[in-house]
């Protein structure tokens, strides 16, 4: 029998939760609440006694303290009541745990079909509030019809002894197993069948399946093992496998590349080899500290002679868009199962974000599914979840609005590790597998999660279908079975290792299976989360927090001990074997049997046209301007400006501090408010050397040429390393591609064309820079398909492209953390220096975006002059020389003067006629364009020889010194004050759009 | 001297047990990271600890009020073991979901040697969100604290969504009286944050921070003193490091105020 415990807060006490509430639906939709009182349900599907129900009520679900709580429904007073639970089969992390404790209180295990459920209600009291009111509040602020469901009460309809009734989403699947043997007569029938499953072939990869399953060989012995025909396991593993996710066709595809300005005309054979991993292994070749690049679930590079660090960094766009919290917390959590994956496992020692999303007060006619301001919460908050409750430090992140997310948000999830070089004397980096291993999967089980991504779901929802499409990551699992893997690795007792994610154990297994060269799988062996699974459902599921491990079998006892030991759940799955073939079976009987080498075989390149459009073709033009003559407001406005103003509100939600390893913090200065260049964290306790790590994000520049958005994104990443103290010989990089769809359609994608373009242009630039600067690429993935239709006023719909992204991820190590520097002016009288110079660059900047141009000089990156900059300025860094370092960034030197100024709290006095200048020649254009390969740096006097020596003939100036009274005044050209304005002053516009959220 | 053993608990969601074991080890303590489970299955022995330090993290996921779970597996398995490691003398620090577990098992405030008994709460804070940032900190110099002794303003980093001090006042008034408060919020200058955001970071009452039982061997506090475990971890040391630079201040000696805390626990065994 089912019963119900209600918990809430003590009358009187406040109640935070509410109070959020309210001042969302005050600041969102200006409805008028006078208080919101939360009701947390415990709803406990199991047979216990009164005296049990009791017990757990009162000593787990009610702190005598602080709350109040009742089998009954609470007596709260409320105008309207909502409640919103999860729907069937989504993760109830609370209701997990809940299940955990009680087991341990009552000292007994819950029933197979026992469950343990959590939802909330909410009491809300206003005599303004309508029934719309309330139903808006439920549907677009407390709830997302994905995933959870909900039920609203006005005073009148309110039952006070029944309350929101007794509900129990449960998965009811009343489905017998059934595997299905498939057709494939003709190529017409494998397509519609391909089109009825949602399997997803490419039409071109038909031919090549039907060939391989109609082989007279492959019928042979299949008929060994009592199979004939494809079972729809064997071709859903098929489809994983050959997925653009999976397999980067894109990437790996033959672009016909033409300009018809110059004439050029290429055909290029995978962007992927010829622009990400040439490079890349000749630089390894180069670079010592290369340790593991393009292989494994992430890159190693070395520490020192006995740590490693691991790199990886993906997106999780589509789900996120779909449902905010969910879709950024599985790509956080998801992401650090790739450093685990990695080597034989390393523990993971940082995280990032990269939030890209339409603009925050959006109030046009386009209705995406979230508003942005909405999917914004959802996503700080997944990744705040995730990554604070994995005790992994989110010290970087960034944020960034455009039109162009509208369609699709951009989600960047970045994830670090660190292992021993060595394991039990063996590299830790090297890992392969043995015929006789055994194949184990650990951590969480496999319900109809993810299956067919986000798109599919043909099934019609129902009260107990599940909501499995789009998931919550379960951090708290993920947690446990971290720690367990490690020991488990130290103790020498982990062959292999490797995430299940996307795929799930169809691509774990199936690519872990080459090392050995075969396994054999029986797959009534996997602990599922409810009955009534089909096989192939069972083999392709993406349910999250789950390593695949192979053990050898004589560690088996020992290994499963400590799983028991860390409440980890572990499970053999089969073997590993060298018979060439995938096996698979359930409770016996066939289910798939295919040659792993199948999949390297014959499948025809995707192809894409490219043709260039030069920025003067396309109409971009210098736009006609006269210099403004109020400057200080003009950098009022610019500081004020969504992408360049002060998003401390989010920084100070991820936890950044533990593990203890903090050196250079997310925010840094007197006051802790100003974003620092890079992170830089101390790894290893005990050791003074620093790992530094930056990201960089700037689509704009796409708008004139992919090629310099390219180079500017990756040469950003580098000075941020540099400023803070980053070693210019010790620069890895990870290249995260969003991109809008590239194939060419006549209707559907006119620019296809263009688009596919900028990417070959794109790749160009990541192999030139590459070189140039000494960059490995120690990782990286793609993610196209950036576009949504959007319904607009009258019912049509709007395509909305993304704008060309790349977000380049850069890691330096520091051999002596003393050596870093931050960015706030530290003493009164030292000298202002501007290094690089200011050319006539304002293309695609936030200068020329404010007053509503484009442009067309977009900034350019010069490699050789760069690097020479960033060697002599890390060696004055070396000797102690620089007191402070910022590059200057997006909003050019106006606004990274005005952020210098704001992190010390002191005064700037700067001349701009002493400023190193290429061609700019105007004080709106010193101020801001966007030049790269620039730092603002501040200087002891007395060391200002021994500076300049060092520095050499790199092009710099002093031009100003560090002033007591806390103002910014800049002279201009002809010597006259152009901007002077308080610290107070540039702060309280840089912080006005976001400084009261918290 | 014989070593100074300290426990560092682990599992189920904990996840400061790296940094604090290595602060325990900076102070003179040896440290071991152990299972909770090996405690429950008695592989390991409280016998053998004088300093227990239940960490950060978010144990059970802290979806049932934060360190609830932790207590009640903690209290339900080993209860009576708990009960007899403090009795023989020995010392226990709860920072942050330690903190909350100890308030929950009733560890803390343990007026009259009742160890059993919850009367003090931490709730969410008022700013409504987990928070990630560095505060001043007041000693109350005449608190039995051990942990404290010989402290009286330090600077630490607090990382936590359920920080919010909160009892009745007549709790209040027995805690105030017994001097168990032994850590407050602060301005930069050591005055009281007199609940002020963000130098109160959670709306705590009376800017409380930490509290200790009437021994002051129990001792539990929100900031994470493992966290400053070198002088780089606090926010202002480029400012420190341009200053010694330039020789207008000292190199930094000796241990952190944070390292402190811990070795202050392993030097009352000296005495």
């Amino acid at each position: 029998m089912a019963s119900r415990i209600e918990v809430s807060l003590k009358p009187g006490l406040l109640d935070a939760e509410g109070e959020g509430l309210r001042r969302k639906a005050r600041d969102y939709f200006g409805i008028q609440i006078d208080s919101v009182r939360t009701v947390h349900i415990v709803t406990i599907d199991a047979a216990l006694g009164d005296e049990q129900l009791q017990r757990v009520q009162h000593e787990i679900f009610t702190n005598p303290v602080t709350q109040i709580s009742s089998l009954a429904p609470l007596a709260i007073e409320a105008d309207w009541v909502i409640w919103v639970g999860f729907r069937p089969g989504v993760r109830d992390n609370a209701g997990a745990t809940a299940v955990e404790a009680m087991e341990d209180l009552l000292g007994q295990r819950l029933g197979k079909e026992e469950a343990v459920y959590t939802s909330k209600r909410y009491c809300l009291r206003g005599q303004a509030i309508k029934e719309s009111d309330a139903r808006r509040i439920a549907a677009e602020l407390l709830a997302n019809d994905i995933i959870q469901q909900w039920k609203i009460f006005s005073r009148d309809q309110w039952r006070p002894e029944e309350g929101v009734g007794i509900i129990i989403p449960k998965v009811r699947l009343d489905h017998v197993p059934t595997l299905t043997v498939l057709p494939i007569d003709s190529d017409e029938t494998l397509q519609r069948l391909s089109d009825e499953r949602n399997l997803a072939l490419n039409p071109n990869d038909i031919p090549v399946i039907r060939a391989y399953f109609l082989d007279p060989r492959v019928q042979a012995e299949r008929a060994k093992v009592g199979l004939a025909e494809p079972t729809d396991l064997e071709l859903e593993y098929i489809s994983q496998a050959r997925s653009d996710h999976c397999n980067h066709n894109t990437f790996r595809g033959l672009f016909h590349y033409s300009d018809p300005e110059t004439g050029e005309d290429e055909t290029i054979s995978s962007l992927f080899k010829t622009c990400i991993e040439a490079p890349t292994l000749t630089l390894e070749k180069q670079k010592p500290w290369v340790v593991s690049v393009l292989w494994d679930n992430a890159g190693v590079g070395r520490f020192d002679d006995h740590h490693y660090y691991t790199i990886t960094g993906e997106t999780h766009n589509s789900p996120s868009n779909m449902e905010a919290y969910g879709g950024a917390i599985t790509g956080i959590v998801g992401i650090y199962r790739d450093p685990l994956g990695t080597g034989r496992g390393s523990r993971l020692i940082m995280g990032s974000y990269g939030f890209c999303v339409g603009p925050r007060d959006y109030a046009g006619d386009l209705k995406p599914r979230l508003h942005p301001r909405r999917l914004l919460d959802g996503v700080i908050e997944g990744v705040r979840d995730g990554g604070n409750k994995s005790g992994i430090p989110t010290p970087f992140g960034q944020v960034l609005f455009d039109h162009g997310y509208m369609g699709k948000c951009l989600v960047y999830v970045t994830a670090l590790g660190i292992m021993p070089a060595k394991i039990n004397g063996k590299p830790s980096e090297k890992k392969t597998i043995l015929p006789g291993d055994l194949v184990v999967m650990c951590g969480g089980r496999v319900g109809k999660d993810g299956i067919h991504g986000v798109t599919a779901s043909s099934e019609t929802f129902s009260e107990h279908t599940p909501a499995g499409h789009v998931q919550i990551g379960d951090p708290y699992t993920q947690k446990k079975m971290h720690d367990f893997l490690l020991e488990a690795r130290d103790e020498g007792l982990i062959r292999f290792i490797t995430d299940n994610g996307g795929g799930g154990l169809s691509s774990s297994v199936g690519e872990t299976a080459r090392f050995s060269n075969g396994c054999k799988i029986q797959l009534e062996k996997v602990p599922l989360k409810y009955a009534g699974l089909d096989q192939w459902e069972i083999w392709v599921s993406e349910s999250q927090e789950r390593m695949t491990v192979a053990i050898a079998p004589e560690h088996e006892r020992r290994f499963f001990e400590l799983s028991a030991r860390h409440g980890v759940e572990s499970t053999v799955i089969g073997r590993y074997t060298n018979t060439g073939k995938l096996h698979i079976t359930f409770d016996g009987k066939p289910c798939a049997y295919v040659d792993l080498d199948l999949l390297t075989a014959g499948f025809p390149q995707w192809r894409f046209d490219a043709q260039w459009r030069s920025p003067q073709d396309r109409g971009l033009h210098e736009p006609v301007l006269r210099e403004p003559r109020d400057h200080s407001q003009l950098l009022l406005d610019m500081l004020a400006r969504p992408n360049i103003c002060s998003k401390n509100w989010i920084a100070r939600q991820y936890d950044h501090e533990v593990q203890g390893t903090s050196v250079i913090k997310p925010l840094m200065g007197v006051d802790r408010d100003i974003p620092s260049d890079a992170a830089v964290l101390r790894p290893v306790l005990g050791s003074s050397r620093g790992l530094a790590f930056s990201q960089a994000l700037l689509p704009f520049y796409s708008r004139i040429d992919a090629y310099h958005m390219t180079t500017c994104t990756m040469d950003e990443a580098v000075r941020r390393l540099i400023a803070v103290g980053g070693d210019p010989e010790h620069l890895g990089g990870v290249d995260n591609f969003c991109w809008p769809t590239i194939q060419y359609h006549p209707v559907d994608n006119p620019d296809g064309r263009f688009k596919a373009a900028q990417l070959v242009r794109s790749c160009r630039a990541l192999r030139d820079l590459c070189l140039a600067y000494g960059i490995p690429l120690l990782s990286g993935k793609d993610s196209m398909y950036v576009d949504g239709h959007l319904p607009g006023r009258y019912g049509e719909s709007h395509k909305v492209s993304a704008l060309e992204s790349l977000q380049f991820s850069a890691t330096s190590v520091i051999p002596d953390i003393r050596r870093c520097v931050t960015l706030d002016p530290k003493m009164v009288g030292d000298l202002v220096y501007v290094i690089g110079s200011t050319a006539d660059e304002l293309g695609a900047s936030e200068y020329y975006d404010l007053l509503g141009y484009v442009g067309c000089q977009v900034p350019q990156v010069h490699p050789e002059a760069f690097l020479t900059r960033y060697r002599a300025l890390s060696k004055a860094m070396g000797q102690g020389v620089v007191a402070s370092c910022h590059g200057i960034y997006r909003g050019g030197l106006g606004v990274h003067l005005a952020l210098k100024a704001m992190a010390g709290r002191l005064g700037l006095e700067v001349n701009l006629d002493a400023l190193p200048a290429d061609g700019a020649t105007r004080n709106d254009k010193l101020l801001y364009a966007e030049s790269a390969g620039r730092f603002i740096v501040t200087i002891d006097p007395s060391r200002q020889g021994l500076f300049e020596t060092v520095m050499g003939d790199v092009p710099l100036a002093c031009i100003g010194k560090v002033t007591e009274i806390p103002r910014l005044v800049i002279r201009g050209l002809d010597g006259e004050t152009v901007i002077d304005l308080t610290v107070p002053a540039l702060k309280a516009a840089w912080q006005k759009p976001f400084g009261d959220l918290s | 001297m014989t070593a100074i053993n300290a426990l560092v608990l682990t599992g189920y969601g904990l996840n400061c047990d790296h940094e604090t074991a290595y602060a325990l080890e900076l102070a003179g303590a040896k440290a071991q990271r152990v299972h909770i489970n090996a405690l429950i299955d008695g592989s390991v022995s409280l016998d053998n600890f004088q300093i227990m330090a239940f960490i950060g993290g978010f144990s059970w996921g802290d979806d049932h009020g934060a360190g609830v779970v932790q207590a009640v597996r903690m209290r339900t398995n080993i209860g009576d073991k708990l009960l007899a490691y403090i009795a023989r003398g020995n010392l226990v620090i709860g920072i942050c979901n330690g903190f909350q577990c100890l308030v929950n098992l009733g560890l803390l405030p343990g007026f009259d040697g009742d160890y059993t008994n919850r009367s003090v709460a931490l709730i969410n804070n008022d700013c409504g969100n987990f928070r990630d940032d560095w505060v001043h900190l007041t000693v109350n110099t005449a608190s039995p604290c051990i942990f404290t002794q010989g402290l009286s303003q330090l600077d630490l980093p607090v990382r936590h969504g359920e920080g919010k001090f909160f009892t009745t006042p007549e709790i209040y008034r027995r805690l105030s009286a017994n001097q168990q408060i032994a850590l407050r919020y602060a301005t930069a200058e050591g005055h009281p944050a007199k609940g002020a955001f963000p130098l109160n970071p959670n709306g705590s009452l009376d800017d409380i921070a930490g509290i200790c039982d009437q021994t002051g061997r129990v001792f539990g506090l929100m900031p994470h003193p493992e966290a400053y475990n070198h002088w780089t971890n606090h926010p202002q040391w480029p400012h420190l490091n341009e200053r010694i630079k330039r020789g207008l201040a000292q190199d930094p000696q000796g241990l952190t105020p944070g390292i402190q805390i811990f070795a202050n626990a392993v030097s009352h065994f000296a005495k």
